[in-house]
């Protein structure tokens, strides 16, 4: 990564972060703030994003939704990961018969196309942004964790592992101190390739209507609520559509050049 | 085949000269003004540590240095080098100088037969038809006294043996009928007896009338061979001579240093590096005999599929002394020595550490006597966490793996450990990727040290360092058994290692115990066929 493009990624992680937690520094309007006078205005010096059918200002909007998108992004790859951790160690850790127990599993889970599976595990806990997070996270969890899985078991034949069992260390230390920290490395510019994807399934859940219910804003319920409109209003979908792609094309280059970096190590 | 009909003159015209030569890596200079030539019928070795320059004056001889290469002559085979392009090179190596590859183990394809690998050369070479080729690659094979050459030219790298394979890679440096046969380190990191089949064979070449260079870092290897002998310091050669008068009558100050670190016939706990620490040869571990000893092997077998990797091993290892376990590649030493660390579970027999039972145990029965053991092995960095620093490592041996923060309470013994290893405390920031490969395996024993245990199994600890630096680590070993009292078992394939370390040595073969005795019975009076078949191999500078 050159010192540019690493500037640039953290100016990038900053705006998004600082947007997320403080939107109202950025923009002092209320996304909520209803002017039925003002509905559909095209983008102009007023409103620089236009407004929809309620006259709320599109901007203000998509600035305030980044705290829900990310938020649902982050929270559902932490789910995700968190749970393929553990799944993913205890399989290569575990006896032979409980590491196929557990493969087949995460197989059978594999085999289900991730949205679907999202979707199914919605229809049994009713949408929300609690059920989007566990919805999205459950179904990437299988793939993190075949890969933690296989590294560790690399890791866990390794000379490393050896001196470790010679040196005292017992299961539990070996794997907080050395076997997980290794197989992570690797796997951390995935994650953040992962966040972006999920940023776009929490969007996609909601376009749905089943992860954050209107009127709040959020990405996703807004490209929703847009469509509707798309024929004489097309910044009401364009503007929270270009905030999807841009934080995901952003994490996946960031996850890219992470990933190039690991790769030179 | 021509130079063999020629006659034996003695002073035939150099087949390489070079003068002036210097190799640049950008503003780096690797050699600088290096001159020698290589007559027929002679050989030459070039030595001096890793680093040094060796393999980049050898290499630019085969227009391979990669670097600037500058000289007032580099007349190779008739030919100018510095005129030469790379097609034109192309026609030099393998033709009239070829090289016998450092990595000798990893250098063929394994996915091709022998034969169809050495054949290659011929392909670029000459205008050969199949069955011709085919021919001159058994030729070359009978050539290197490989048993039964047609089956194993059909055979893949990985169904010959060790010494099979070092076979074939010389026919593969033969099969062009090179006038120039360069050997960079192939006898490094080879165990004695396929080191002597090298230097027999190396010797053949030359008798032939060929021009030999041998490259090597351990002078021992290079005295029976070399005709002359050029030390190489830094990208310069610091002493060049006729092979007798440098061995025994060195002039330059690096040269005795490398004399001095050759481990074979020096006495036990006699410094083989110029180390400021103070000789102390008197026998330090003189009244263990009587106590108990500090590790006991009794009847350890195990088999992998059908094959007896260990058969029937027993030892005992008094406490403050040194065992050397000696043997060939493949002989069982490296399994003997899992099982005695609790890696491998035998199929039968025990192991006893302080006269406690160690192997087969359950794991966490045995986890409070596991300090009183440590280990060192052959690649230090493979063995340390890549995340943690110097400092991190020890501290996390200190603390039996609650903190790596040296911060936390350990940084004096971080700091008092460095320094009984002779290493500056300095460097507890750095991250082991950044230290030398001496500097590492201090670091290694150092973290071994950490529980003050009772026995060190050190497998293979300084195979993979130059002499000079094998020298340092060894009396650094030396020094910490006098100083602790701990009991070393001594694993190596190298017979001068051992017989500098060990107060008494087994010799190992087939998985086997074959002889075991006192160091100066084994190399002045030993018993079994193997055992003076192993001495006889053993390249010796006294």
């Amino acid at each position: 990564m050159s010192r540019l493009s690493k500037i640039l990624a953290w100016l990038f992680i900053a705006f998004w972060a600082l947007t997320a937690l403080a939107p109202a520094l950025i923009t002092p309007g209320d996304p909520l703030a209803i002017n039925p006078a003002q509905a559909f205005q095209a983008p102009g010096a007023g409103h620089v994003f236009g407004t929809d059918e309620s006259g709320r200002d599109i901007y203000t909007r998509v600035i305030h939704g980044a705290g829900d998108s990310l938020f649902i992004g982050l929270a559902a790859t932490a789910v995700g990961m968190g749970l393929a951790i553990v799944l993913g160690t205890l399989a290569a850790m575990a006896p032979r018969w409980l590491d196929g127990i557990i493969l087949r599993v995460l197989e059978a889970l594999y085999s289900i196309p991730s949205l679907l599976l999202a979707l199914l595990i919605i229809a049994f806990t009713g949408p929300g942004v609690g059920p989007a997070i566990i919805a999205v996270g459950l179904s990437t969890a299988p793939g993190y964790a075949r890969l933690v899985r296989s590294q560790i078991r690399t890791l866990k034949n390794s000379e490393m592992l050896e001196a470790a069992t010679v040196l005292g260390r017992g299961t539990w230390l070996k794997v907080r101190n050395h076997l997980v920290p290794n197989a992570l490395k690797p796997l951390l510019a995935l994650v953040t390739l992962g966040v972006g994807q999920a940023v776009i399934w929490a969007a996609a859940l909601s376009f749905l209507g089943l992860g954050t219910p209107p009127p709040a804003p959020e990405w996703g319920a807004m490209l929703s609520a847009g469509r509707t409109y798309l024929h004489l209003a097309w910044w009401m979908s364009l503007f929270p559509g270009l905030a999807i792609v841009v934080v995901a094309a952003g994490a996946t280059l960031i996850g890219r050049a992470l990933g190039g970096k690991a790769r030179t190590i | 085949m021509s130079i063999e009909s020629q006659s034996s003159g003695q002073e035939r015209a150099p087949l390489i000269t070079v003068s002036n030569l210097s190799v640049s890596f950008g503003c780096t200079v690797a050699v600088q003004d290096v001159s020698f030539t290589l007559s027929p019928g002679r050989a030459l070795a070039l030595v001096g540590e890793s680093g040094s320059g060796k393999s980049v004056t050898a290499r630019s001889l085969l227009g391979l240095s990669g670097g600037t290469v500058t000289a007032d002559t580099l007349q190779v085979c008739g030919r100018d080098g510095l005129a030469l392009r790379d097609r034109q090179w192309q026609g030099i190596r393998g033709n009239a100088v070829s090289m016998i590859l450092q990595d000798a183990l990893m250098a063929l394809d394994p996915l091709r037969p022998v034969g169809r690998e050495i054949g290659d050369a011929l392909k670029v070479h000459g205008s050969y038809s199949r069955a011709e080729r085919r021919a001159r690659v058994i030729d070359a094979l009978k050539r290197v006294h490989l048993p039964d050459p047609e089956l194993r030219a059909r055979q893949r790298s990985t169904e010959l043996s060790g010494g099979m394979r070092q076979r074939a890679l010389i026919a593969q440096a033969l099969i062009g009928d090179p006038q120039v046969v360069i050997a960079d380190e192939a006898t490094t990191a080879l165990d004695s007896k396929l080191t002597a089949l090298v230097l027999q064979q190396l010797r053949q070449l030359k008798e032939q009338g060929r021009a030999v260079l041998m490259i090597s870092h351990d002078l021992a290897q290079v005295a029976n061979l070399a005709d002359e002998i050029a030390v190489m310091r830094r990208g310069k050669i610091v002493e060049h001579g006729p092979a007798a008068g440098v061995l025994e009558d060195p002039q330059h100050e690096y040269t005795r240093t490398l004399l001095r670190a050759v481990p074979s016939g020096v006495p036990r706990f006699v410094p083989l590096s110029a180390s400021p620490a103070p000789a102390a040869p008197t026998a330090v571990a003189a009244d263990a005999a009587d106590s108990a000893p500090a590790l006991r092997a009794q009847n350890l077998s195990m088999s992998f599929g059908g094959r007896r990797a260990v058969d029937s091993v027993s030892f005992e290892l008094p406490s403050g002394t040194t065992l050397g376990l000696v043997g060939e590649s493949g002989s069982g030493k490296t399994t003997t020595a899992r099982i005695v660390l609790g890696l491998q579970k035998p199929d039968s027999g025990q192991v006893q550490l302080l006269g406690q039972e160690f192997a087969p145990r359950k794991e966490s029965q045995r986890r409070e006597l596991r300090r009183a053991m440590g280990a060192i092995y052959q690649n230090p960095l493979g063995s340390f966490d890549p995340r943690y620093t110097a400092g991190q490592l020890l501290a996390d041996a200190l603390s039996k793996g609650k903190s790596k923060r040296a911060a936390g309470g350990y940084r004096d013994e971080v700091a008092q450990l460095l320094e009984q290893v002779e290493l500056d405390p300095a460097l507890a920031s750095r991250n082991p990727r950044e230290l030398s490969g001496g500097q590492r395996q201090r670091l290694a024993i150092a973290r071994a040290l950490a529980p003050q245990p009772a026995v060190l199994v050190l497998d293979e600890p300084v195979s993979a360092l130059d002499v000079s630096i094998q020298a340092t680590v060894l009396d650094l070993l030396d020094r910490i058994q006098q100083e602790t009292g701990t009991s070393y078992l001594f694993i190596s394939h190298d017979l001068s290692v051992i017989e500098h370390m060990s107060d008494r040595v087994a010799v190992m073969t087939r998985g086997r115990i074959v002889e075991q005795a006192d160091t100066a019975q084994i190399f002045g009076d030993p018993q079994h066929e193997y055992t003076k078949s192993l001495l006889s191999a053993m390249p010796r500078l006294r």
